[in-house]
C-alpha cells in the first residue's frame, strides 16, 4: 500500500487538474451547443463550485487536529471549521442548484435543453471532486 | 549483452531520430485534419499545445526530476494541476468541435492520433532521459 500512496503524491495533482479541465469543458460544450442563449443563472453553480474547490483547498490538514497551536491564540479552530463549513454550504448549494436548473430544463421546451442541464450538474460534480482529490494529495507534504 | 561504446551511440542517435520523425508526424497530422477538409478550426487546439508546457517552463526551470518524485514544494503541484487540465482541454476542444457540427468523424480522429502520437512521443522521451541518468552520459 505504500507503493500506491507514492504513486498517488505523483500523479495526484495531475488527475485532479484532468477532473476540473473535463467538469468546465462540459459546461462550455452545452453552452457552444445550445440552441438558445444561455442565461447568467446557469453559470452561477458552475462558478461558485469552484470557488468552494478553491476554498476548501486553503486549510492545511493539520490545521484541524485537536494539539495545534496558532499564533492567534489557544481557541481559533473555530475559524478553521468555520471556514470549512462555509465551504460546505456553498457547494452543498450548488450541487442543488444545478440539479434544480436540470429538473427545470427538462420539463420547459422554451429554455435551455437538457444536455445544458445535465453538463450543469456534471461540471458541479466533477469540479467538487477535482477540490477533494487535490486536498488529499496536496496535504501529504 | 554489452554493446561497444560507437554502436551504443549509434542506438541512441537512432532513436532521437525516431522520437523526431514521430513529433514531426504529429504535427502533420494536426495540420492534415484542418487542411484535407479545408476548415481550419482545429487549428485552435495549438493553443491547448502551446499552453500545455507552458507552466512546466515557468515554474520549473530546469529542475525536470521534481516531476516524478513525490516531495516538492505546492507550486509542483499546481504546475501537475495545470498539466493535467490542459492535457484533457486539448481532448476536449476537438470533441466539442465535433459536437457542435464544425468539424467531421475524419478531422476528429486525425486530431485525436495527432493526440496520441505526441502523448507517445513524450512518454518516450521522458523514459529516454530517465535511462541516461543511469548510464551516465558518453
Amino acid at each position: 500500500m505504500e507503493n500506491l500512496a507514492l504513486l498517488w503524491g505523483i500523479i495526484g495533482p495531475g488527475v485532479s487538474g484532468a477532473i476540473f479541465g473535463a467538469g468546465w469543458w462540459f459546461w462550455v460544450d452545452a453552452v457552444v451547443c445550445s440552441a438558445v442563449q444561455v442565461s447568467f443563472l446557469h453559470y452561477l453553480p458552475g462558478i461558485f463550485a469552484t470557488l468552494a474547490a478553491l476554498m476548501f483547498n486553503c486549510v492545511n490538514k493539520d490545521e484541524i487536529g485537536y494539539d495545534y497551536y496558532s499564533p492567534y491564540g489557544d481557541d481559533s479552530e473555530w475559524r478553521v471549521k468555520l471556514w470549512l463549513f462555509v465551504a460546505y454550504v456553498v457547494s452543498f448549494v450548488c450541487l442543488a442548484g444545478s440539479v434544480g436548473l436540470l429538473v427545470q430544463d427538462a420539463l420547459t421546451n422554451k429554455g435551455p435543453s437538457v444536455w445544458t442541464g445535465v453538463a450543469g450538474v456534471l461540471q458541479c460534480v466533477l469540479v467538487l471532486i477535482s477540490g477533494l482529490v487535490y486536498w488529499t494529495c496536496h496535504s501529504e507534504d | 549483452m554489452a554493446l561497444s561504446r560507437s554502436m551504443r551511440t549509434c542506438l541512441h542517435s537512432g532513436r532521437l531520430a525516431l522520437l523526431a520523425i514521430l513529433v514531426s508526424s504529429g504535427i502533420v497530422l494536426q495540420i492534415l485534419a484542418c487542411a484535407l477538409y479545408n476548415n481550419w478550426w482545429p487549428m485552435l487546439t495549438v493553443l491547448m499545445y502551446l499552453i500545455l508546457p507552458m507552466p512546466l517552463i515557468f515554474f520549473l526551470g530546469s529542475d525536470t526530476s521534481s516531476i516524478m518524485s513525490k516531495e516538492g514544494d505546492s507550486w509542483v503541484n499546481f504546475t501537475k494541476f495545470l498539466t493535467g487540465a490542459s492535457i484533457v482541454g486539448s481532448i476536449a476542444i476537438p470533441s466539442i468541435l465535433k459536437h457542435a457540427g464544425v468539424i467531421g468523424w475524419g478531422a476528429l480522429t486525425m486530431e485525436l492520433s495527432s493526440f496520441v502520437v505526441f502523448g507517445v512521443a513524450i512518454l518516450w522521451f521522458l523514459q529516454m532521459n530517465s535511462e541516461d541518468e543511469y548510464s551516465g552520459v558518453f
